[in-house]
């Protein structure tokens, strides 16, 4: 069992579920998706992973 | 570059950056002077750490400086027309070998040295022109190869948690990995492109949503942080995608049609991937407002209407251009509205356009010339011919 878990991988998930929630509430039509909005939460979702593994070191 | 050239050193300094000294008694060697002081500090080339001829580990142990930074720069100088590789030749035949006395090139010691060295200056000086345009080219090859490279490496770094360090081989491996994982998601990125636009709309974002779930788990039991670079290639597709609104319906490939009367008119047209045609010029409209509904996904969809019909637009771009009557609207998220009034009794066209990644084109007769492929300029904004007007059927211009 581990001590805690793995931050890095931790901020990922998280990350990855935030980017397919946004594209999973285009496809059933919350919210219509356009580059404007797709760009920078992709660059947010990156952005945090990068800085996760960074931080994490 | 003086290859015996002394640094000068006094008692207080270094005695020497390269092997033990000579046992005493032994005849004075080219490391160790007679006078029995310190021997002088002699740029050598390596033999231990060398990669190619052990010249930038020479320059890193004669600088006291890590010899990556050197051979960076003997890359780098590749770049600016050859001349990295060009004094790397020359440090090749000048600088001997370490534990050598002489180098390389034949009599390049004693007084012919600086006939040797003014030989390779003036060589450098003949070939540098000739070599830039090589430079050049061999630029545009070597950086986006560097860049990918680099790529590699961060790649590999986010997936394993190894950062560049090791040897040269272990580094270069590591690189390896990383580009193959970047060729594998650039892969991927088309396939679940292709998923995402042919497929259920839900179905390539709940692949995302449960890979995300999975590296969230991943981190309290068992951590799986290789899905991370293929579960965010798969959301930047599926967020192209989305954002674009393509879709392929409607298959692929070039169509083009002509219909002969309103009647073979239909109101929407579907292409998933290619180019779509709308050729009214022969079409005989009814007067009063027309419809015409247009998707497609990936290319280009483009309406030719007669001279005497007025055009009402509503056309949206995910990422290219809309070219109304030579006028461009371009960039990502592109839209054009107009809707002006047509002339008593005339045909006024009502375009619903949607391209996902590509271009709107409509034009009349006078634009068809310009869209010849056979070699006529293309619409400008500053054409006067091709100002952007409507047709003369319009009465105002929305």
């Amino acid at each position: 069992m581990r001590a805690g878990p793995d931050i890095r991988a931790l901020v990922a998930g998280l990350a990855v579920l935030a980017l397919g929630g946004v594209l999973l509430l285009d496809a059933l039509g919350p919210i219509d998706l356009t580059f404007a909005v797709i760009a920078p939460v992709a660059s947010a979702a990156a952005g945090a992973i990068l800085v996760a593994n960074g931080l994490s070191r | 570059m003086d290859v015996n050239d002394t640094q000068g050193n006094g008692p207080d300094q270094e005695p020497t950056v390269e092997g033990p000294q000579a046992p005493a008694g032994d005849q004075p060697t080219a490391q160790q002077p007679a006078s029995g002081g310190p021997a002088p500090k002699r740029l050598t080339r390596t033999r231990g750490d060398r990669i190619v001829g052990g010249v930038c580990g020479g320059l890193g142990r004669y600088f006291n400086a890590d010899p990556i930074l050197f051979r960076i720069g003997a890359v780098a100088l590749v770049f600016v027309g050859g001349a990295g590789l060009l004094l790397y030749l020359a440090a090749l035949l000048l600088v001997p070998n370490e534990g050598e006395s002489a180098p390389i090139a034949p009599g390049a010691q004693g007084g012919n040295r600086g006939w040797v060295i003014a030989g390779v200056v003036i060589a450098l000086l003949f070939a540098f022109p000739f070599l830039l345009a090589g430079g050049f080219l061999f630029a545009g090859v070597g950086i986006p190869f560097a860049v990918l490279v680099g790529a590699g490496v961060l790649v590999w770094w986010l997936v394993s948690g190894e950062g560049p360090s090791g040897s040269a081989g272990e580094i270069a491996r590591r690189a390896a990995l990383g580009v193959a994982v970047v060729i594998g998601c650039f892969v991927l990125f088309f396939v679940a492109g292709f998923g995402a636009a042919a497929g259920p709309d839900w179905l390539v974002p709940a692949l995302v949503v449960a890979a995300g779930g999975a590296i969230v788990a991943g981190a309290f039991l068992k951590p799986v942080r290789w899905l991370v670079p293929p579960a965010m290639t798969i959301a930047l597709a599926a967020g192209v995608v989305a954002a674009a609104d393509i879709d392929f319906d409607g298959g692929v490939g070039e169509r083009e049609y002509r219909p002969g009367s309103s009647v073979d008119l239909r109101e929407h047209y579907d292409l998933g991937i290619g180019k779509l045609v709308i050729d009214l010029r022969d079409t005989d409209l009814p007067k009063g407002d027309v419809p015409l509904d247009l998707d497609v996904g990936i290319g280009e969809a483009r309406v030719i209407v007669p001279d005497d019909v007025c055009v009402a637009t509503d056309a949206e771009v995910g990422a290219g251009n809309i070219a109304i009557f030579g006028r461009d609207h371009g960039g990502i998220d592109a839209t054009y509205e107009n809707a002006p009034t047509a002339k008593p009794a005339a045909t006024r066209l009502v375009l619903n356009a949607d391209v996902g990644m590509g271009e709107v084109r409509v034009h009349d007769s006078r634009g068809e010339r310009y869209f010849d492929p056979r070699g006529f300029r293309p619409f400008h904004d500053e054409d006067p011919e091709l100002s952007g007007d409507q047709p003369v059927a319009c009465v105002t211009t929305g």
